[in-house]
């Protein structure tokens, strides 16, 4: 749920309790009120009424015409000396009900007690709680609905520096260059907010550099000893008076110091197509380029015995680096060739969508989904350094392309796709 | 044939040079980028090794100053940076070959015996070892007279041996050389063998002494001794 609905939810439940409670409480307090008032005149008309049958001790029911008084025998016990009641009427001339208040007490009249009843007319005042009452409750719709839109409104002006934040912190990428780019928003906790991802930023940016570079001058700095002792090793192999056992020495340290130069190679490789150092995109045929490496590897693929079957040969076409093409090019054909028996089968399937190379196979001994790990060998021996895959998938991904790789009836099956 | 080492590492700069008087060049180092400065000024070089970082100044610097002054001579980048750009901008100011450290001594041996082959005589220039006449330009290759018919690789094996005689060659190197350096495979290795068993086959059938010597399984060896 958004943070507005929220918040928008919340008030409009509160507010509509609060202003159902505040309307039902002032229709009580006028209404008490306007009994109060009522009573008060009907205890005036008592003691006028009182007053007058002193004087005259009679009642004749010409006098208060207005205020309808009754006076009637007794019937019944006698109650308190006085009481209010609400009672219906009916009208004399329209005919229809109408509320009225009614005061009920004895009196004396001519030395016989007798009931008196004055009553009021509580039309008027009905009419007045309810014009009121009504003009109250559009008042507070009115009110409600103001407050909420205004509300509406002002949070959303008073979130929008966060929203912002939000927007560039999705929109951040620490591998490039540009800084996180953050407002200074007036509100003092979105500032600190800002300020806080801003450093963030920064060290992970700062920190992403660092290793970076690390890793870049790292193997830099590991070529130049590494050619070092290929060039010694190989100088050494020259001489005449050899032993065996020495030769199998220097063979083992030479093996070594390949193995290691191709590691740093891959290592470097992989940094580097990280950081989008390769820049020239070109349209750039895979299917040909496949072709092309599967005919220049023929004596490999001759010396294994393997059969290489085209089928379907529209091309797939792809922009790519043309160095970065050419490596994952040898990448796919090498691991198909490495990983197969003798006497197998290589495949290459293309259509514009997308091109599969498949080779027969020994049946994976690591899950198929931590194939393109780095350093993730399938035993091949010690000249294997296990990046050929990482590189892969590491080329696909940084350029918009779906590496796949399946499994079944003996085929290992890479395909990649736009 | 004289040929400049321009190299920080003392050490390799020391291997080449050894390697290339070997070889039957004349072969002078220089670790600094002034020094080489003054040395190419001073003389003449058929071909000048040069490493793009030196201490005190950039490679290509000293290979634009060099071809402004004498532009036969020939040039080989090496560098421990494997990069295209760095590639393409040797190539653009005048030099010939590009090879990432580490590389193997017999392949630049092999590049700046071609590279000098190919600027001294345009590549029309017959290379002759015994009863063996290699022609670079049509690539082919003549045994007593006879022609041999080989195959691609097995021609380059032929004249990567013919660059490299009387050296142990690794089976790493002779892989590397035939199929580039992605070639990562313990397939390759025995493919070598299978290779160099082809030539051997082919180049006995004319009549040819057999020069290949295997080298206690480290490598082999092109030569008479």
């Amino acid at each position: 749920m958004k943070l507005l609905t929220k918040t928008n939810r919340i008030y409009l439940t509160f507010s509509t309790a609060i202003y159902l409670f505040a309307g039902l409480a002032f229709y009580q307090v006028i209404k008490i009120l306007i009994y109060d008032e009522v009573e008060n005149r009907l205890k005036v008309e008592k003691r006028d009424f009182e007053q007058y049958l002193k004087i005259h001790d009679n009642w004749s029911s010409g006098y208060f015409v207005e205020n309808k008084i009754e006076v009637s025998p007794v019937t019944g016990p006698i109650q308190a000396a006085e009481f209010f009641t609400d009672t219906l009427m009916r009208s004399r001339y329209e005919d229809e009900l109408t509320p009225f208040r009614q005061l009920t007490f004895y009196a004396t009249i001519g030395g016989v007690v007798r009931e008196v009843t004055i009553r009021k007319s509580l039309i008027q005042t009905f009419r007045l709680i309810e014009i009121i009452t009504a003009t109250m409750v559009v008042c507070l719709v009115l009110l409600l609905i103001g407050t909420f839109w205004f509300q509406g409104k002002s949070s959303g002006r008073i979130w929008h520096p966060f929203y912002e934040t939000l927007s560039r912190m999705k929109n951040f990428d620490l591998t490039h260059e540009k800084p996180l780019q953050l407002d200074k928003p007036e509100i003092d906790e979105f500032e600190e907010l800002n300020e806080v991802f801003r450093k963030m930023g920064e060290k992970m940016q700062h920190d992403y550099r660092s290793l970076k570079e690390f890793t870049e001058n790292a193997s830099h700095e590991i070529q130049t000893p590494l050619a070092l002792i290929n060039a010694k090793v190989e100088q050494l192999i020259q001489h005449a008076k050899l032993s065996e056992t020495q030769t199998h020495l220097i063979e083992d340290i030479y093996q070594a110091s390949r193995r290691m130069a191709r590691l740093n190679q891959g290592l470097l490789l992989l940094a580097k197509i990280e950081n989008h150092q390769f820049t020239t995109n070109h349209t750039i045929n895979l299917t040909e380029l496949l072709v092309n490496k599967l005919g220049d590897m023929e004596e490999m693929i001759h010396y294994k015995q393997l059969e290489v079957q085209l089928e379907n040969d529209t091309p797939f076409v792809v922009e790519l680096p043309p160095a970065l093409a050419e490596t994952l090019v040898n990448n796919l054909v090498n691991n198909a060739i490495k990983h197969n028996h003798a006497q197998g089968q290589i495949r290459l399937h293309s259509t514009p969508q997308q091109i599969c190379l498949s080779n027969t196979g020994h049946a994976l001994i690591s899950p198929p989904e931590r194939l393109f790990e780095r350093f993730k060998k399938e035993g091949t021996g010690p000249d294997s350094v296990g990046l050929g895959l990482a590189i892969i998938k590491e080329i696909c991904t940084n350029y918009n392309l779906q590496i796949n790789y399946t499994v079944g009836d003996g085929w290992h099956q890479f395909c990649i796709s736009s | 044939m004289k040929v400049l080492v321009v190299e920080d590492e003392k050490g390799l700069a020391e291997s080449i040079s050894e390697y290339m008087i070997k070889e039957g060049f004349v072969c002078e180092t220089a670790g600094t980028f002034l020094e080489a400065d003054q040395r190419i000024y001073l003389y003449d070089y058929d071909c000048v090794i040069v490493d793009l970082n030196l201490p005190d100044g950039n490679g290509f610097q000293l290979i634009q100053s060099l071809k402004k002054m004498l532009t036969t001579t020939g040039v080989i980048i090496i560098s421990a940076r494997n990069a295209l750009e760095d590639k393409i901008k040797g190539l653009e100011i005048g030099s010939d070959d590009y090879l990432t450290k580490p590389f193997h001594l017999s392949e630049l041996n092999a590049r700046v015996k071609s590279l000098i082959r190919r600027r001294n005589f345009s590549g029309h220039t017959e290379i002759e070892f015994h009863e063996i006449l290699v022609q670079p330009a049509s690539r082919k290759v003549y045994v007593k007279g006879q022609l041999a018919v080989l195959s691609r690789k097995e021609y380059d094996l032929l004249l990567y041996f013919l660059s490299n005689v009387d050296v142990v060659l690794t089976k790493a190197s002779i892989a590397e050389h035939l199929w580039g350096d992605n070639i990562d495979s313990v397939d390759s290795l025995d493919i070598v063998y299978s290779h160099i068993k082809n030539l051997r086959r082919k180049l006995l059938e004319k009549g040819c002494t057999d020069y290949v010597r295997s080298v206690y399984g480290i490598g082999y060896k092109f030569g008479l001794s």
